[in-house]
């Protein structure tokens, strides 16, 4: 288990050096001056040229990356060019925002797909199946932000239910006012994967159903719902729990435009504010946070997995 | 635990496995849980908010993207200087509503007879909002902190309006404690308009001996509002400023928010959770104007849009082929079916509120057959085959690409195919400001926001032959000398009856030469709550709260 343990840690590392380099090689390559977006077309040369020297742009490349890198481990992640103040604490903070809307769409995700998959399979071509089919599709379909503006203008602005944007009310405290301003942003977000695991959790159920065992349940006389849960569905969510994985990854790549939909304080607009603002410290550390994040957990879901069965290890 | 007797191991393996997730998931949940009991950004709640809030004065300002700092020197974008500028006050003020001038901080000024040295007398009494004095050596400290680079405190940010507001002053000297007298290094007319501009606003020198570079997060000056809190991305609050030297503001206090949807910042004005947004979709403003809950208000803004031909390289080296591309492009088309009212046709090289503008001055009528004509003078081979270069958005670009796409099917009607190039913003203003013309495409799209309202910021920067990229924003590399030689003394000269006629000459020959087509100049278009009473939009687009009122 040691090794195990040592040889995965090692390989997070491995990935995390790569992400690090992508992303530098990304904003640093890219056409475009920085100095110039902040400083505005009306800036002079010698300012401009000032200003690249200060963020240490005309240095060589390797040079750059070097510093940078050795700045992070240290803990010094290097200030926003564009808000002006440290950015590591920015995006510890910002990320607790992305951290519940994710969590939130996740969990909204599966117990919304799962039930919808069981409830189908179980009556099977009758017409809540085949509509809650269609509603798959349309789920999947959608896109993130076209479905969270229309929340927006439905149940924030025309029913006046949900407020319309935001994290929470100005000088609000409490868990309330956070789920309301959460639920529209969170079911946006899990539209997509949660048709998808709707769809699996019908098929693979319907699959399950089929199996002798369950014949054999039911003709001992189990009651019926015993079998459906107890029995079927314990299974038919092994596969599933697999694509849960997967979509938790899509869910994390919809959260952008969500956020930006919403205004939802998180990680992912403050990237897409410092791509626009090409501050390249503060997008190089957001999409650092967010890939460290999902390769971390990805860890400890595969650790756990082979602490619980010795027999899945590395090769 | 029932035991299941078909595919039995397998089974039981694959369910650990299961569960093995479940836990995985549980464990991050309870991580965050442990990170904090209270909702995520609730310690972000604004400081200095009283008990009560209720009955307090508030406009909630959507703006469109986050401002990048609240320091006045450093602001070099719209969003930034709407959320910065109800804090400071520059030295001379622009009149409510245009670009006249009058007196701010400096209540009254003198100019010597050689045009060099300006005499500033400043008023008297007034505290920054730390409640240190105004004086001649909080001037001296602002003025030298963004030109001199051996001011200590020079590296407290980034100046990208010092060079424009300042370059021209070789000294700054203190007289007495409310005397100062700048002397510049030539004579230069629009120095005075530069005194109203953003960078020549006052901050607190012992402020910014307190925070040093974070005096962007921490701004005080003398205005009618002053700071509370900034929780980035989210809101930035100020409060009124009761001891105003002009009158204590009316609002309690103003939130702006940056909203980054346009769609979003509408539904929450409509929503009421929003009181004045900006930049709305075209498609909703008729809309709006029609709504009672709601006042519209516009004004032509100090802006122009205009297609840019490349002088120094065939084919737009010879007039009679640019005046033909004037004549070929259906400018009305375009501000009516695209624009849709939120922009002005434009008939000049300057937008209309500003002085010295000739209203006899008429840009090239839309007659395609003369365009033809044009060309065949020219002895053009047809189909003429161009680059077209278009940026994907921008500021003050409004529609770039629809536009682009309106100006190659009129150009095309005539036999020049124009072959649009599209560029993300940043990548865009590196290759139009390239500084040899070689480098540039013969078309590209271009706008220009004025700073300081006088007539030298347009005609001279955009299309003197001393202001190529490098030292100006003379795109299209024009080069006409005697039309220089008509911007320079107009510059040179503090007579204002002379600089207007010059201006006037200048308009006409620069219409003449026909560097660009001139389309539009955009209309600023706010829409407000009704409570709010009193909002006159100004033509820098800051907006100003300072005689507004609420009603309940």
């Amino acid at each position: 288990m040691l090794t195990y343990t040592l040889r995965r840690l090692l390989g997070l590392a491995a990935v995390l050096f790569g992400v690090s380099l992508a992303v530098f090689l990304i904003m640093h390559l890219r056409p475009g001056d920085p100095a110039l977006i902040m400083l505005g077309p009306h800036a002079t040369d010698e300012s401009l040229a000032r200003l690249r020297h200060e963020m240490g742009l005309d240095l060589p490349l390797y040079v750059q990356y070097g510093r940078w890198l050795g700045n992070l481990l240290q803990g010094d992640w290097g200030r926003s060019i564009q808000l002006k103040r440290e950015i590591l604490p920015l995006l510890l903070q910002r990320f607790q925002a992305t951290a519940w809307l994710t969590l939130f769409g996740a969990l909204l995700a599966v117990v919304l797909g799962v039930s919808a998959g069981v409830l189908s399979s179980t009556r099977q071509y009758s017409l809540l199946d085949r509509s809650s089919m269609v509603g798959m599709l349309v789920g999947f379909s959608i896109p993130v932000f076209w479905l969270g503006l229309l929340l927006q203008l439905l149940l924030g602005q025309r029913l006046g239910w949900l407020p319309i944007s935001g994290m929470q009310s100005p000088g609000s405290a409490s868990w309330g006012d956070f789920f309301l301003h959460a639920i529209m942003p969170a079911v946006a977000v899990a539209s997509g994967p949660g048709a998808v695991i709707a769809r699996m959790t019908r098929s693979s159920m319907l699959d399950v159903v089929r199996q002798d065992y369950i014949r054999t349940a039911r003709a001992k006389g189990v009651m019926e719902r015993w079998v459906i849960y107890k029995h079927a569905l314990k299974n038919a969510l092994i596969p599933v729990v697999t694509v849960i994985g997967l979509q938790v990854g899509y869910l994390l790549g919809g959260e952008m435009l969500v956020e930006m939909v919403f205004n939802w304080p998180g990680i992912g607009l403050l990237m897409v504010n410092g791509i626009l603002a090409q501050d390249f410290p503060l997008v190089q550390g957001a999409i650092l946070v967010v890939a460290s994040s999902y390769a971390l957990v990805n860890l400890t879901v595969d650790l756990l997995y082979a602490y619980l069965d010795p027999r899945i290890r590395y090769q | 635990m029932t035991k299941e007797t078909q595919g039995g191991i397998a089974v039981r393996q694959r369910r650990t496995g299961s569960t093995a997730k479940w836990v995985g998931v549980l464990l991050l949940a309870a991580m965050l849980v442990g990170a904090g009991c209270t909702p995520p950004g609730a310690k972000e709640a604004p400081q200095g908010q009283s008990g009560d809030t209720a009955k307090a004065k508030t406009i909630v300002v959507g703006l469109q993207a986050e401002p990048t700092a609240l320091d006045p020197a450093q602001v070099s974008d719209y969003n930034s200087s709407r959320a910065t500028m109800e804090m400071y006050d520059s030295l001379l003020r622009f009149k409510d509503g245009s670009t006249e001038l009058e007196a701010g901080l400096a209540e009254t000024y003198n100019i010597s007879d050689d045009g060099l040295a300006y005499t500033l007398n400043l008023r008297k009494n007034v505290k920054f909002h730390d409640g240190t004095p105004f004086n001649a050596d909080a001037v001296i400290f602002n003025i030298e902190r963004q030109i001199d680079d051996k001011h200590p405190y020079h590296d407290t940010g980034t100046f990208g309006y010092a060079e424009f507001t300042f370059g021209k002053v070789a000294k700054v000297e203190k007289k007495d404690d409310y005397t100062v007298v700048l002397t510049l290094k030539e004579k230069y007319a629009p120095f005075l308009a530069n005194l109203a501009m953003h960078a020549a606003a006052m901050v607190s020198p012992e402020a910014i001996k307190k925070y040093g570079k974070d005096i962007a997060k921490n701004p005080v000056g003398t205005g009618p509002f002053k700071f509370v809190s900034w929780n980035p991305g989210v809101e930035i609050v100020v409060e009124k400023n009761p001891d105003y030297w002009r009158g204590a503001p009316k609002v309690d206090r103003i939130v702006y928010r940056p909203v980054l949807e346009d769609q979003t910042r509408l539904t929450e004005l409509e929503a009421g959770s929003l009181d004045f947004i900006v930049n709305i979709p075209p498609d909703e403003v008729g809309r709006l104007k029609q709504d009672q809950r709601f006042t519209v208000a516009d004004q032509p803004g100090m802006h122009i849009w205009y297609l840019v031909m490349n002088t120094q390289k065939p084919p737009f080296n010879d007039v009679r082929v640019r005046q033909a591309a004037n004549h070929a492009v259906n400018r009305k088309a375009i501000v009516d079916n695209i624009l849709k009212g939120t922009g002005v046709l434009a008939e000049n090289y300057i937008p209309p509120v500003l002085w010295s503008y000739d209203t006899s001055v008429k840009a090239y009528d839309y007659d395609p057959e003369k365009a033809k004509a044009l060309l065949q003078q020219a002895g053009v081979k047809l189909p003429l085959k161009v680059d077209f270069w278009v940026p994907s958005s921008g500021s003050g670009m409004q529609q770039p690409t629809a536009m682009a796409a309106a100006i190659q099917a009129d150009l095309q009607k005539v036999g020049i195919e124009a072959n649009i190039q599209t560029f993300e913003w940043g990548t865009y203003l590196d290759k139009v400001f390239a500084k040899n013309p070689a480098d540039v495409a013969p078309l590209h799209e271009m706008s220009w926001v004025g700073d300081n309202g006088d007539p030298d910021n347009f005609l001279y920067i955009l299309n003197s032959g001393l202001q190529w990229p490098g030292n100006g924003f003379n795109e299209a590399f024009l080069k006409d000398d005697a039309l220089d030689k008509i911007l320079v003394e107009a510059q040179q000269s503090n007579d204002r009856a002379k600089r207007s006629q010059l201006y006037q000459q200048a308009q006409k020959m620069v219409m003449a030469d026909a560097p660009w087509v001139p389309i539009d100049h955009e209309t600023q278009i706010v829409a407000m709550n009704k409570k709010i009473t009193g909002f006159v939009l100004h033509p820098t687009g800051v907006f100003r709260f300072d005689n507004v009122d609420v009603q309940p």
